[in-house]
């Protein structure tokens, strides 16, 4: 089994606010290898963007780690220099956004970003960049790459924009990939290529990827393995097949519980989970999900619980994940 | 027989933007095909779900129906009346709702939500049915706490500003909501609630609900029928379960094969339906889905298929649709 390329250890990360500290991610551990596509599910609010930023070492200007590290290349990437940062980014981790346009600035056409995106790319002339940059958008399928250079970004549809900010990403062959919600604004054949696209992808290039989404389905598509996220902690990791078909969090189970796509009989009444997520500037004593457990008992309110190993690489963080 | 409100041969065209554009289709009008010979029929306390990719029309038809935008040909009744002019439209906004597809950025960041919700009767001049409780009264036939009038809309969660949209939606008593994208964005607990609210006002207050959306799984559980619309033209319609069970059109088989599965153990390989929807400005001939249908033959790109009832309640719109019928007879080409 392959190495661990990105490591996440007992991460916090705390936003400055009003009313306090909010308190986004909690000691939150993952590991990607390469080779291996994660996905990192939970609903809005639960803090998958603030971990996604942490991997590309993007933290909004109002962040704070409070804890832990992410371990890439042999050190923590969190803690070395603005310009060491950078380079990373450029070059080791890449990130696609939920929204294209904001991977790509409206007044240069693709081309130009194209070829700016590779300055950290030594002893290739600008033509030949430019060359990269076409083969890679034939790469991720688009159909006539040498009048795309010549676009700006609001001339292309949605899918096609998606399609480049991929190539943007792929274009320096980052070890990481990091995308946070790359189908959600996309329409249901848009969604199905692009996935399409992410596997084929990922059939040649041994890096990791790392999928931020609400949705279940992009998950079972396209990843290998499932962090479940709620209210700032991972309360479920295992591998996909695992989680879906033998989920032992009752947030994991009630998540694939009301999702439609899962139900096989015609219910005019959708499963729900009722209540709303704790307040992340005073998080619970205990358990996060208490209030809105159906298995709650006494000491999950005054003792949050431990991961409980359920299986091989397959744990829970629920005092009944075993039950 | 009418329904609530019909559809009936419905064309809408636009006029095509730049000149530019003219230059590259030579002595072609600069007009261009957004709806083009549309039918459809809402029955009274009826759930249809409209569907289509991105660009099919579905929000301009939702539009249309409201007399938001002129269609060019065709007709449109509510309750069995024809509608003519503005007068009979101004009716029709108080028998039938628009929730817009975006239902936050549709409410103003600057007026409280309370505010915001007897706007409907002030602009159509209703008098306010419970005096000062209207807004409080609102709020909580859809679930709300009634002191979420106080707030402002952006201090409210996804679901929240929905489910205020929605009381909005209801102010004048509607007969028929056309919702445009309820729960795109939402997640899957709130898109729940959401749906679960929809499906319980339809069943106390008898109303009707047209809803627009990408999300197939959606449609297959809250709608009674489904129509499935490609580049403004009806492909496909029929009672929900039936369609998803044995869908008769390829592009709606495509689409259904399209929907990704959360098991990882029923991923599909190979990808149902390849590049993407053509631009209104260059309407394929014939068939329109011919240029992506897998199985398109020569006459679908010369000849356009005709509406067919290949059963009193289903309408299919492809030369071979009795030949697919056959075929999946018994058949389960459903998820
Ligand atoms: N005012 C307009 N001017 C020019 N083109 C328009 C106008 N309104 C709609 N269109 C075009 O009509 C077609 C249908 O658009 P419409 O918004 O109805 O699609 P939709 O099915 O609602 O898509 P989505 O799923 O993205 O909401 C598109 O090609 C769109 O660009
Ligand atoms: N820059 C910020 N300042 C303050 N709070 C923030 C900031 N970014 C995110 N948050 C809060 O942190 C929590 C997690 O947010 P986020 O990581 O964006 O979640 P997700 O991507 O899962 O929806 C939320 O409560 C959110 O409101
Ligand atoms: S620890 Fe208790 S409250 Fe938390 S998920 Fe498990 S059973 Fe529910
Ligand atoms: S008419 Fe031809 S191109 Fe159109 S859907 Fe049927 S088989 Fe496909
Ligand atoms: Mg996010
Ligand atoms: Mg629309």
């Amino acid at each position: 089994m392959s190495e661990a390329l990105l490591k996440v250890d007992d991460l916090s990360i705390s936003y400055a606010s009003e009313e306090g500290p909010v308190q986004a991610l909690r000691h939150a551990t993952l590991e990607a290898r390469a080779g291996e596509a994660i996905g990192i599910v939970g609903e809005s609010g639960c803090g998958k963007s603030t971990l996604a930023s942490a991997l590309i070492t993007l933290l909004a200007g109002n962040a704070r780690v409070t804890s832990g590290s992410v371990q890439f290349g042999g050190r923590d990437i969190l803690s070395v220099s603005e310009e060491e940062k950078r380079k990373l980014r450029g070059r080791h981790i890449a990130m696609i956004f939920q929204d294209p346009m904001t991977s790509f600035n409206p007044v240069l056409t693709i081309g130009e970003q194209l070829v700016d995106f590779q300055d950290q790319r030594e002893g290739l002339s600008k033509p030949e960049k430019r060359q990269q940059a076409a083969l890679m958008l034939k790469r991720v399928g688009i159909s006539d790459p040498v009048r795309c250079l010549d676009r700006h970004v609001h001339e292309l549809s949605g899918g096609m924009r998606q399609r480049a900010a991929i190539a943007a990403a792929l274009l320096m062959a980052p070890q990481v990939l990091v995308a946070d919600e790359p189908t959600t604004a996309l329409d249901v054949t848009m969604e199905a290529q692009i996935i399409h696209l992410l596997r084929e992808l990922r059939r040649d290039y041994n890096g990791a990827v790392v999928i931020v989404t609400h949705h279940l389905g992009v998950v079972g598509e396209l990843c290998d393995r499932v962090y479940v996220m709620y209210a700032g902690e991972v309360v479920e990791e295992g591998s996909t097949d695992d989680v879906y078909h033998n989920p032992r969090h009752p947030y994991t189970q009630a998540l694939i519980a009301c999702d439609p796509a899962n139900l096989h009989e015609q219910t005019p009444v959708l499963p729900t989970i009722p209540g709303r997520l704790p307040d992340l500037v005073n998080p619970p004593r205990g358990c996060s999900f208490a209030a809105r457990c159906p298995r709650v008992h006494e000491r999950c309110r005054s003792e949050g619980p431990d991961y409980v190993e359920v299986g091989p690489r397959h744990r829970a963080r629920c005092h009944e994940a075993r039950s | 027989m009418s329904g609530l409100y019909d559809v009936d041969n419905v064309s809408l065209d636009l006029a095509a933007p730049s000149a530019g554009l003219q230059r590259l289709l030579p002595g072609s009008a600069p007009r261009m095909t957004i709806l083009s010979s549309l039918s459809l029929s809402i029955g009274h306390g009826e759930m249809l779900g409209l569907v289509g990719e991105s660009g099919s029309g579905k929000s301009t038809l939702a539009r249309a129906m409201m007399g938001l935008v002129d269609i060019t040909d065709g007709k449109l009744s509510f309750e069995g009346r024809p509608l003519k002019g503005r007068a009979d439209f101004v009716k029709v906004r108080q028998g039938a709702a628009l929730m817009f597809q975006d239902a936050v950025a549709s409410l103003s960041p600057r007026r409280k939500v309370a505010a915001q919700l007897i706007e409907p009767f002030q602009i159509n001049g209703v008098p306010l049915p419970d005096g000062d409780r209207a807004p409080a009264v609102m709020l909580e036939r859809v679930g709300l706490s009634s002191s979420l009038g106080q707030r402002y809309p952006h201090e409210l969660s996804g679901g929240q500003a929905r489910r205020v949209s929605v009381a909005r939606a209801l102010a004048l008593k509607p007969k028929l909501v056309i919702a445009d994208e309820p729960t795109a964005g939402l997640d899957v607990s709130v898109q729940a609630e959401i749906l679960n609210l929809m499906t319980g006002l339809r069943s106390d207050m008898g109303l009707s609900f047209l809803i627009i959306t990408h999300n197939l799984a959606v449609v297959r559980h809250v709608t009674d029928r489904v129509a499935v619309l490609y580049l403004g033209r009806m492909a496909e319609w029929g009672p929900t379960r039936e369609v998803f069970a044995r869908p008769y059109h390829p592009y709606t088989r495509s689409l259904i094969a399209a929907e990704p599965q959360a098991d990882p153990r029923k991923r599909r390989p190979d990808l149902a339906l390849k590049g993407e929807i053509p631009s209104v400005l260059a309407r394929p001939s014939g068939c329109e889905f011919h240029t992506r249908c897998p199985i398109a033959r020569p006459r679908c790109a010369v000849e356009e298929p005709e509406s067919n009832m290949i059963t009193p309640d289903r309408m299919v719109r492809c030369h071979f649709a009795e030949e697919t019928r056959i075929e999946t007879q018994g058949g389960n080409h459903g998820t």
